[in-house]
């Protein structure tokens, strides 16, 4: 009778060893896609030599702080978002803060929220636009929103009519608690939209996603029209 | 007989090894600070910041402020050497500094290169809605005490004197026509048209000279959320296999075992 006790207890511990190893969530940074990626991959500059170093001007190595600039360009209050590259073709609405302060998005899963209290799409700044990956019982609007590549264009309408054209930069994932949320919406030197959208595993218990998917894009031509 | 229970208790041990691994809670998060770095100097070379031995800044010239940075919550050491000496030469400041888990700091680097010190000042990240914060470092050695307000107008921040900084203070949104002055009411800069936004946190730090001074308008917080959009109600969700497939293994190895132990009994 041993023998089938044992083979119970060794398949339960097998069961409990494999799910714990199989249901780990991410737990760092995922780059899906970004131009230095692949310029990385493309080639490693040879190393200096030392009379190189020495006589090379001083080397610049550091991030700078946001500065104010003077900014001529005011951004647009935005009203559709166009992503031809997935298909994406939605009404934006202004939204702010949560009851625990965080970013509030639209009930619809076909319309997509613009964080309101952030930085306007076109201005110097973070602009941020969130939407659903899925609703109740299918995919939203932001579904392929991880198909996008660095170089694919987004184009952002005003309420005067006016067109912002952004180029994605870098689509990358975090799990949800360590997103870099000053990164998305903080002080930066660019002309910056962010999307952010859910990826990754569902968790039934949280009834919420594990891991938040952020597209890096930045302007590259405005047409103001006022 | 002894043999299966040294096999059970191996399994069981193998258990023991992944358990902690499976269950630790991975939260590495909130206990870092932010720390960023101006070189004020107005005589200093450029220079390379090192804390903790390791360069974080290489090559920053007079008047250059980075990004916050990224540091572990508690003592650390900057050093400020001129660029490309470190290993050659001394520090030209050597300075140790404590910072705390979720709080944000400035380290300047001030004062002319005899005197050189580092004027590390806490920055605050939030304004109220509508609102801008501001505050005002003075950091030009032999100047006198200033008064910062708009151009002919009552002064909103006075009397700041060498090298101090200012706590902050709330604005309302809007364009300002700011000006730099002695407190005698001599304009020493001119900030004409300064856009403060709502929900943004600025230091305008005062460099230089006396006689060539200038402003240093840092943008140091915006409005952010406290946390991620909830952007999904798992209706599209790739189902989670985990359960599944570990159920196959635990069979498929429950059937081994059964084999396996059965032909030991036997024997």
């Amino acid at each position: 009778m041993k023998h089938i006790l044992y083979s119970i207890a060794l398949g339960l511990l097998v069961f409990i060893v494999s799910f714990q190893l199989l249901d780990e969530p991410a737990k760092e940074a995922r780059v899906l896609s970004s131009f230095e990626a692949e310029q990385k991959q493309s080639e490693e500059p040879p190393p200096l030599k030392r009379d190189t170093i020495e006589n090379e001007p001083i080397k610049k190595n550091y991030e700078p702080a946001t500065v104010v600039q003077q900014d001529d360009q005011t951004g647009i209050v935005p009203t559709r978002l166009e992503i031809p590259s997935i298909g994406v073709d939605a009404p934006i609405g202004p939204e702010g803060y949560t009851d625990n302060g965080g970013m509030a998005v639209p009930d619809s899963v076909t319309r997509v929220g613009w964080f309101e209290p952030g930085t306007k799409p076109g201005r110097i700044g973070n602009a941020v636009i969130a939407g659903h990956v899925d609703g109740q019982s299918g995919p939203a609007v932001f579904y392929d929103l991880k198909e996008l590549k660095a170089g694919d264009e987004i184009f952002v309408y005003g309420e005067d009519g006016s067109k912002m054209t952004f180029t994605v930069e870098k689509v990358a994932a975090y799990p949800v608690e360590e997103s870099p949320i000053r990164d998305l919406f903080g002080p930066t030197n660019e002309r910056a939209l962010n999307l952010i959208t859910c990826t990754g595993p569902y968790d039934q218990e949280a009834s919420g996603y594990t891991e938040r998917l952020a597209v890096y894009t930045t302007l590259t031509a405005s047409d103001y029209k006022q | 007989m002894k043999k299966l229970l040294s096999s059970l208790a191996a399994f069981v041990l193998v258990l023991g090894v992944f358990a902690p691994a499976a269950f630790a809670d991975n939260h590495s998060g909130g206990d870092m600070a932010m720390v960023r770095i101006i070189h004020a100097s107005p005589d200093a070379p450029a220079v390379d910041v090192y804390v903790d031995g390791s360069a974080v800044v290489e090559g920053a010239e007079f008047k250059a402020a980075t990004d916050y940075m990224e540091l572990p919550a508690g003592e650390h050491t900057i050093e400020i050497y001129a660029a490309g000496t470190m290993g050659e030469q001394d520090p030209v400041l050597s300075a140790n500094a404590t910072v705390e888990a979720g709080m944000a700091y400035t380290a300047a680097a001030i004062d002319n290169l005899e005197n050189l010190q580092l004027k590390i000042t806490q920055d605050e990240t939030e304004a109220s809605e509508g609102m801008a914060k501001v505050r005002v470092g003075h950091f030009i050695p032999g100047a006198p005490a200033v008064d910062v307000g708009p151009i002919g107008g009552d002064a909103v921040f006075s009397g700041a004197e060498f090298p101090m900084v200012t706590d902050y203070g709330e604005l309302e949104a809007g364009t300002y026509d700011l000006e730099v002055r002695t407190t005698d009411g001599t304009q020493l800069l001119d900030l004409s048209g300064t856009t403060l936004e709502s929900g943004k946190v600025y230091s305008a730090f005062a460099v230089g000279t006396a006689d060539s001074p200038d402003v240093l308008l840092l943008e140091d917080s915006s409005a952010m959320p406290s946390s991620m959009p909830e952007t999904g109600f798992g209706g599209a969700a790739d189902t989670n296999n985990a359960f599944a497939y570990a159920a196959l293994l635990g069979v498929l190895a429950m059937g081994a075992g059964f084999v396996f132990f059965r032909k030991r009994s036997e024997a």
